[in-house]
């Protein structure tokens, strides 16, 4: 058997995002993995001190589509945090709706992926077709079907009345029997379970070294959630199940997100269920914000977004600074694709969720 | 097994996608679309113009008068100015239809002037812009609008305080 060097990327190894590997084979297995990272960087670290914080709000969602309800929510929290802004506890069950429709949704959208890449076309349409109900949801009370806007300085831009939450209610009914069926099927259907059990393992130990987090981490075994662990936005008020697997292969992640998801229906009922009175919004002007510094954190759906503040006299932010998750997680991919065949290469990288374009921003 | 049965259950249910352009595509009241802009009700307070990220939205000082400018292509449809807008002058329409030939970019845009008037109270030039409804209360009648509307900002001060409201 020879060795190659063969490169994957940057162009559609998973997702359409640019990502760029070389790797060095011995026959079809992988002996070594090389991540060139910077095909994307569009400099939104420094295009957010040339805004001023409210901009930001709007910056900071475009960072990246499947997070864009996390990276406003943290970096408004930190805002807040300088500030000295109470949010109203309306606002903060409204967050964490927003919060569990985009992780449904963002879900939803890893695991129709994972049934692309093993080649099951008619499972991955069925998964994108379930999935689109979160898209209409998002579409009718928010307004768009990516960038909601939910959030916003204090407090959140939305507001839900009895309409629609008899709306949200009825599509959430009918969108956990067909999220059980997916389950079922991820379960035990031989094509799946053939390509992705024992693959890419993520062993505990390895999971800790490599400082993995999200269902990624949790894949592997390691019980962390910033939704339980430090808890934002309404999370301390509501029943978070942590969902943990041992294996950390493939099939584990894919089933910590479906999981994932299932709950998440779960904790938007929990929210309408307990949705407080009130304002939505801490000031209906835009508040006067001091300098100071502030760090802020959230469990977006790919696992802990940390945004870092430091605001000056000036309108705009002197530094913001975020570590994604998809960061620490992508590290560890040189530790998935160890001896791991050239036809699993997509599945894996697939399986850590990778957002490039959060992490290169 | 199972996925026999969902392809089954699919087939007898037929297409899920829209035949747009055929027909029409459903869109829901919320949709943040087209900006939508009505001069009467702007106060000129530029807060639309403060917190909009891509800079769709200028304002000018003119011989005339105060005037709006928006950009469709520049726009990011985030809501953020209809969020701030005092007035509600500034918001999204759901429409979304706004594909067009490239020769008609230039009138993609919204162009209104507030225009000066001269004070109904002391003749001294001033904006025929909207009162600033934030604070008071009750709130203003679309008489007391007008009223206020051809008025100065330091005429408009004294209309308010001697209804009652310490701006
Ligand atoms: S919707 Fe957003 S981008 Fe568009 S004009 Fe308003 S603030 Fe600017
Ligand atoms: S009243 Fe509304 S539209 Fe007019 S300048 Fe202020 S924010 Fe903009």
């Amino acid at each position: 058997m020879s060795n190659f060097t063969i490169p994957v990327g940057p162009l559609h190894v998973a997702l359409e995002e640019p990502m760029y590997f070389r790797i060095d084979v011995q026959g079809e297995t992988v002996e070594h993995v090389n991540i060139t990272a910077g095909h994307v960087h569009r400099g939104v670290e420094y295009l957010i001190t040339k805004r001023n914080v409210f901009q930001n709000v709007v910056l900071t969602e475009r960072i990246c589509s499947l997070c864009s309800n996390s990276h406003p929510q943290a970096y408004s929290m930190a805002i807040e945090q300088i500030a000295g802004i109470k949010v109203p506890p309306r606002a903060e069950y409204l967050r964490a709706i927003a919060d569990e429709i985009k992780r449904v949704a963002s879900h939803l959208f890893n695991v129709g992926i994972l049934a692309h890449l093993v080649g099951f076309e008619s499972m991955f349409m069925h998964v994108m077709e379930v999935r689109e109900r979160m898209q209409d949801i998002k579409e009718t009370i928010f307004g768009n079907r990516m960038d909601i806007g939910a959030n916003t300085i204090g407090g959140v831009r939305y507001d839900i009345d009895p309409a629609s939450i008899g709306y949200l209610r009825e599509q959430l009914d009918a969108l956990l029997p067909d999220v059980e069926e997916i389950i079922k099927i991820y379960n035990t259907d031989a094509s799946i379970l053939r390509r992705t059990k024992g693959i890419g393992v993520l062993s505990y130990d390895e999971a800790i070294d490599c400082g993995v987090i999200g269902p990624v981490a949790r894949a592997a075994g390691v019980n962390y959630d910033v939704r339980v662990k430090a808890p934002y936005a309404a999370y301390d008020r509501l029943e978070v199940p942590v969902h943990t697997l041992k294996d950390g292969d493939v099939w584990s992640r894919a089933m910590i997100r479906l999981m994932e998801a299932r709950t998440a229906i779960d904790l938007i009922r929990q929210c309408l269920d307990t949705l407080p009175g009130g304002p939505t919004v801490a000031t209906e002007e835009r508040p006067a914000i001091p300098p100071g510094e502030a760090i802020a954190k959230c469990e977006a759906p790919r696992g802990e977004l940390i945004y870092y503040v430091r605001m000056t006299d000036s309108p705009k932010p002197e530094r913001v600074k975020w570590r994604v998750p998809s960061f620490p997680n992508w590290d560890a991919l040189g530790i998935m694709l160890k001896k791991a065949k050239v036809s699993d290469i997509a599945i894996i990288v697939n399986s850590i969720d990778p957002c490039i374009s959060c992490t290169e921003r | 097994m199972n996925t026999l049965k969902i392809l089954l259950r699919n087939l007898v249910r037929g297409p899920s996608t829209v035949p747009f352009p055929f027909a029409p595509a459903w869109t829901p009241e919320r949709m943040r679309g087209r900006i939508e802009f009505k001069l009467s009700s702007c106060t000129g307070c530029r807060a639309c113009e403060q917190v909009c990220a891509p800079g769709a939205i200028r304002f000018d000082k003119t011989p005339e008068g105060l005037r709006f400018m928006m950009w469709h292509n520049t726009c990011v449809f985030c809501g953020l100015c209809e969020f701030y807008c005092p007035t509600d002058a500034i918001r999204n329409g759901n429409d979304w239809h706004m594909a067009h030939a490239v020769g008609e970019k230039y009138g993609m845009a919204i162009r209104e002037t507030i225009p000066y008037v001269a004070c109904t109270a002391c003749g001294m030039k001033a904006l025929a812009s909207a009162p600033n409804p934030a604070g008071v209360k009750p709130p203003f009648t679309p008489e007391e609008i007008e009223q206020q509307r051809n008025l100065c900002p330091a005429c408009r001060k004294k209309a308010l305080a001697e209804r009652g409201v310490q701006p």
